[in-house]
């Protein structure tokens, strides 16, 4: 029986599922799309691990993040329920050699972590604005009919980059028409997009920032080549894009997992029968007071398992108090 | 029956509310507080206001608006500058003309221009024309301002001790004694911004609750802050600017936080330079770890929450600087 960790990210636009031995050696990885529905998303991701492993394994710790985090945890039963920026910062430490910076973006959220001696000492995360993140570089692909697994290639292929407004994603959009619609070509628009984008992440998150090497560049959007070499041009330096970039964060949550077992914690994973259970969210809008709190329920095989959203905690707190009644 | 005059919990609220509660309620007027802010308060200040305006300014609608059906007068001054040689942000400035524009069907508004800026040779006049609209005799409105300036020295000084008027109501964060406290962090940015537990989706209890001690530039004395505003180069000519910058420099010399959480809300002005100096004097100067929150309107508290889980992750990390880390968070 083969001890193994198990890290779940649940992003806005992918949901990875890592799995990871004693010996920091990956067993599984999968990356999907978690196309709106996150639980649906946990149990396809562990069907496909399920799948993909031969032998018998025992699972120490589970770890989850992402903006889903809190969610997956309710439904696998996870012991390490950690922010992305941490999760990331511990992948890059353990699987980079002196790793200084990591630019990382995801679907909806870009950050910036820089390390000095070992430690997150600083890091930003875009506003409120989520310009030039993968969802939106999805969106131009989709709307230019390109595959995003091409995207980046193509902007390779350009030999002279057109300006594109990067600041809102609004206005690049139009910016992109505008540009297409006087003739440029498509490489040379891409490329101007991801000029935009690198310019925008660098004036918005890196403003004032010491941008120190190694350079790390992970999360889903370092796939694209394109955006990689405007990094490369913009800073003058090598970029490192790590094997595992994808999935990073659920990497560091393997990680952080292991090192929660090592304290001799038990886990609470609920094993891999969730995948056979039926998941039911329910929203209800409290209307108790002004705040009309959007209130969600998780129902596992009907069954009441989770409840939150409210500000004054009466119903996240009546759960609590349901579940020990049963117990 | 008394008059009602009703003060919007928004934007000077809680920097000024005891003031002018006690100066209303001596002169014989009932005083009506419009609810903390929700929802329902939000949508409406929202649907309300010019779409350019910054979420403070939209939340005041909101609670003008909650008020408007239940009083006599609202309470809306125009407060231009309240220091020499300062102003107030300009939306401030026109905030009688905006609430009036905007909103349909209001009571009078109080709307008394405070102008400080030459000199604070009208003060007095001042006072009484916030007075006339409750009563004409000239000595009871002296003396209720007395009373109301007591009364505001006293909040001032609970404000010094920890106790921050969390919409309004004072929560107790003097917790220099408890043992467990993880980590110090500094809040800053504009009082409205704070203290107002829904627009700062309850930054302040959440902080509490991962033992964090929390200090505010109000716990700093006033002095001290203007000691420091004056070492800065040009003088900070935005009242609200000067107290920020000015214990920004104050926790970058003393170094008696792990960290500053600056809470601003999107596109404001003001917050566009302070928040920038305030940072560099934060963290370049201090060495002091820096986190920016913006808000807005979105009620989501996932990104809010990332933010901070991950700032106070990091905080522990560099004081304790090994890989230890709690599991949640």
């Amino acid at each position: 029986m083969k001890n193994c960790y198990l890290g779940i990210d649940v992003g806005s636009v992918s949901t990875n599922v890592v799995l990871m031995d004693d010996n920091k050696k990956i067993i599984s990885k999968i990356y999907i799309r978690t196309n709106g529905k996150p639980i649906d998303a946990v149990q396809r991701g562990l069907r496909e691990v399920k799948s993909q492993i031969k032998e018998d394994i025992n699972v120490k710790a589970v770890g989850t993040t992402g903006s889903g985090r809190h969610l997956a945890s309710t439904i696998i039963g996870s012991d390490v329920v950690k922010n992305e920026i941490t999760a990331h910062g511990i992948a890059a430490l353990n699987f980079v050699d002196g790793v200084r910076t990591i630019l990382e973006i995801g679907g909806q959220d870009s950050k910036i972590i820089l390390l000095k001696d070992g430690i997150i000492n600083d890091f930003a995360m875009n506003t409120v604005c989520a310009a030039g993140t993968g969802s939106f570089l999805d969106r131009q692909a989709a709307r230019m009919e390109i595959d995003i697994k091409d995207f980046g290639g193509l902007a390779l292929e350009s030999k002279n980059s057109v300006r594109i407004a990067g600041r809102c994603a609004v206005f690049a959009e139009s910016d992109m028409i505008h540009k297409q619609q006087l003739g440029h070509n498509q490489e040379d628009i891409i490329k101007g997009l991801c000029d935009a984008m690198v310019r925008n992440y660098l004036n918005n998150l890196a403003k004032g920032k010491e941008i120190a090497g190694p350079v790390v560049f992970q999360g889903g959007v370092a796939a694209n080549v394109g955006i990689k070499k405007s990094f490369e041009e913009a800073l003058g330096t090598q970029i490192f894009v790590p094997p595992h970039y994808d999935v990073m964060g659920a990497l560091g949550c393997c990680l952080l997992a292991k090192e929660h077992a090592a304290k001799g914690n038990k886990t609470k994973f609920q094993g891999f029968d969730i995948i056979n259970s039926g998941y039911d969210v329910k929203g209800i809008e409290c209307c108790d007071c002004a705040n009309m709190c959007e209130v969600i329920e998780i129902l596992r095989d009907g069954q009441l398992t989770a409840r939150w959203g409210d500000k004054c905690g009466k119903w996240s707190d009546l759960v609590k108090s349901d579940i020990e009644r049963l117990a | 029956m008394a008059i009602k005059v009703g003060i919007p919990r928004g934007l000077w609220f809680y920097d000024y509310y005891p003031l002018w509660k006690t100066f209303y309620e001596y002169l014989g007027a009932e005083v009506v507080l419009s609810r903390p802010t929700n929802k329902q308060i939000l949508d409406m200040g929202v649907k309300n206001t010019v779409d350019e305006a910054c979420l403070p300014v939209k939340v005041f609608h909101g609670h003008v608006i909650d008020l408007k059906d239940k009083v006599d007068y609202i309470f809306v001054p125009k407060i231009m500058s309240v220091y020499e040689k300062e102003y107030i942000c300009p939306k401030f400035c026109g905030l009688p003309e905006m609430v009036f524009h905007s909103i349909k069907d209001l009571p009078q508004l109080i709307d008394v221009e405070i102008n400080f800026n030459k000199s604070r040779k009208n003060l007095e006049e001042t006072i009484y024309k916030f007075g006339y609209y409750i009563t004409r005799d000239k000595e009871k409105i002296k003396k209720a301002y007395e009373k109301a300036l007591e009364n505001y020295s006293n909040y001032k000084m609970k404000l010094r001790n920890g106790y921050l008027p969390i919409d309004g109501k004072f929560v107790d964060f003097n917790n220099k004694l408890d043992k467990n406290i993880r980590s110090r962090i500094a809040i800053v940015g504009h009082t409205y911004n704070m203290y107002d537990s829904y627009t700062s989706m309850n930054l302040f209890n959440k902080l509490k609750k991962d033992k964090v001690d929390i200090t505010v530039p109000e716990m700093i004395d006033f002095e001290i802050i203007n000691k420091y505003a004056n070492e800065l180069e040009k003088k900070m000519f935005w009242s609200f600017g000067r107290k920020l910058l000015g214990s920004s420099m104050y926790f970058a010399q003393v170094q008696n936080v792990d960290g500053i959480i600056y809470i601003s809300s999107f596109g404001c002005g003001i917050d566009s330079i302070i928040q920038d100096l305030f940072e560099r004097n934060a963290r370049k100067q201090g060495k002091i770890p820096f986190l920016l929150l913006t808000i807005d309107e979105h009620s989501g508290e996932a990104g809010i929450n990332t933010r901070i889980e991950a700032f106070l992750d990091m905080i522990e990390w560099r004081k304790r600087n090994e890989g230890n880390l709690s599991a949640h968070g």
